[in-house]
């Protein structure tokens, strides 16, 4: 009978715990190294995105705008390309004649704006500090909630913003200028193209289907896109108009402000609001002009014209989000790039809803005609 | 000549181009040259190895596939799940036509029998298409709508004959 080895466990020698640290110590630098670099790869991907992520979204909504009118050409003429400049050259020239309309009116009303903001502001936190005082007085169980200062400190911080922020957004707008138009023209030119080799790279089985939801969710997006888009035209200009009537000054920036809110829905148009109805309550007080322009925000663009008549015509039923899902959007947006992703939060989430909801058509579609035989026979 | 530069100057030769290959497919034989190249920038060139499953009957179909090259059979399977091949198609020839014009179900199984090529058109390409060139949509349709119906009519022959045939296989329809 054989006699087992012995298993003797000897210490582990110098040279093996040499070699044991410097592979330990090789892994935790390589470690190390990865984690830094991949957390500056992500920087370096936030930043390039972020500084990406507004040109490129402006270029698309542009594209989904101009698309109708580059087709309509490109059926006379037969060439795209030579479309796409058509309808550049035509916007360019729109463009110049609004620029000299409206640029000079406009210069004077900012510069005028920019002076008057504080006095608006003042006349916010007055009528605050009175509501305050009143809601003191009707309920002294209440601890003074110390509106005053915090109707202040806002007032301080949207001055500051408007006056600092200006000459940055300026700088920003000029490389939109730069961008948007040149991003566009390329989207218009090969967007079929990039979105083909983007499906292309689907497996052979699922191709084909792919491709169909693709179509079905530009189409449906391309719908969806033109219609908030001449939404809030729509209620832009209808806003000017109704505060044309009054004594009102900076018609324009309050509807341009109250368009571009509008495509919020739910709560966009109650900012959109605000500022109008501040400006009312510190030049004009509280008479029929005021009640007049709330009557134009609120009943008149809100119920009649929106509600009534450009929802169920250019936004379909089903792109609607329920309010829980406003809030949520607009909470995210905000967080990930302040006020323009509140803005677009909300569309983006949209977009989303019909992607989901196409994806889920298109799978009834083939269901439903499979239980027809059955329920035939 | 060092091949880098063939390979740098070396043109698409007109009879390598997809374009081309339509001329001589009966459905697009009517269309001019340059309403062939501005359909070819619509299509889809999928590569499929031997034995590999183009699609399934029941699956969603949107659009048809011409042959560029190799061999596609096109199968059924009975009641009993045995195969049943109803044709064997090659270069030029096409099929799936039926569901280009309407969202439908594949009615039969098709699968490439060797390495194929295959050049897809879909209603979405056709749609857009209409878009932006309607006479040629316009021309294609006319096209795709000739051959399903001379299809059909081929289908009903077949019917006819048979019924004349075995017209104890209608006798159910006849009564009801």
């Amino acid at each position: 009978m054989s006699e087992p080895f012995p298993t003797i466990r000897r210490p582990a020698d110098r040279t093996q715990m040499i070699l044991l640290f410097i592979v330990l110590t090789a892994g935790l630098a390589a470690g190390l190294a990865i984690y830094s670099s991949a957390t500056s790869f992500i920087t370096f991907i936030r930043t390039a995105s972020s500084a990406l992520f507004l040109p490129i979204l402006l270029s698309l909504v542009l594209t989904f705008l101009l698309e109708p009118v580059v087709s309509f050409f490109e059926r006379t003429t037969g060439k795209r390309t030579g479309s796409i400049f058509i309808v550049y050259i035509l916007c360019a020239m729109l463009l110049y004649l609004l620029m000299q309309f409206i640029i000079p009116q406009w210069q004077s009303a900012w510069n005028s704006l920019q002076a008057d903001l504080p006095r608006y502001i003042k006349g916010m936190t007055n009528y605050i500090r009175d509501l305050g005082l009143k809601i003191e007085a009707q309920t002294p169980f209440i601890d003074s909630a110390d509106l005053v200062e915090r109707g202040r400190s806002l007032g301080k911080d949207i001055v500051n913003t408007v006056i600092v922020g200006t000459p940055q957004s300026a700088l920003r707008l000029g490389g939109l200028f730069l961008m948007v138009p040149l991003f566009t023209f390329f989207f218009l030119r090969d967007g079929s193209r990039i979105l083909r080799s983007c499906i292309s790279l689907a497996p052979n089985r699922t191709f084909e289907m792919v491709h169909d939801l693709s179509y079905l969710i530009t189409k449906q997006l391309s719908h969806f896109i033109r219609g908030r888009i001449i939404e809030a035209t729509i209620i832009g200009i209808v806003i000017f108009i109704g505060l044309s009537f009054t004594d009102i000054r900076y018609t324009g920036f309050l509807a341009v402000f109250a368009g571009v809110t509008n495509l919020i829905p739910y709560i966009g148009p109650l900012i959109g609001m605000i500022p109008g109805i501040l400006v009312a309550l510190v030049d004009l007080g509280i008479g029929g002009q005021f009640w007049w322009i709330v009557i134009v925000y609120f009943l008149i663009a809100q119920v009649i014209i929106d509600n009534f008549i450009l929802i169920p015509i250019l936004i379909s039923r089903y792109s609607n989000l329920h309010p829980l899902w406003v809030i949520i959007a607009i909470i995210l947006g905000g967080n990930a790039y302040g006020i323009l992703g509140m803005v677009i939060g909300v569309p983006i989430v949209s977009t989303l809803k019909i992607i989901f909801i196409e994806i889920r058509q298109y799978r009834r579609t083939f269901s439903l005609s499979e239980r027809l035989p059955e329920s035939e026979s | 000549m060092n091949p880098l530069w063939i390979n740098i100057f070396h043109k698409k030769l007109e009879e390598e181009s997809i374009a081309y290959f339509l001329g001589s497919v009966s459905i697009f034989a009517d269309l001019d040259k340059r309403s062939r190249i501005q359909l070819e920038s619509l299509m889809h060139l999928r590569t499929y190895s031997a034995g590999e499953v183009i699609f399934e009957a029941g699956d969603p179909g949107s659009g048809m596939y011409i042959i560029r090259s190799g061999t596609v059979q096109i199968y059924n399977r009975s009641v009993k799940n045995r195969e049943i091949i109803l044709a064997q198609l090659g270069l030029k020839e096409f099929f799936g036509e039926t569901t280009l014009a309407a969202p439908s179900k594949r009615t039969a199984s098709a699968r490439a029998s060797e390495p194929t090529v295959l050049i897809g058109l879909f209603r979405a390409d056709i749609n857009e298409l209409a878009k932006r060139n309607p006479s040629v949509a316009y021309k294609i349709i006319l096209s795709l709508s000739r051959v399903v119906s001379e299809r059909l009519h081929v289908s009903d022959q077949l019917m006819n004959d048979l019924r004349l045939k075995h017209p104890d296989l209608f006798s159910t329809e006849s009564s009801t």
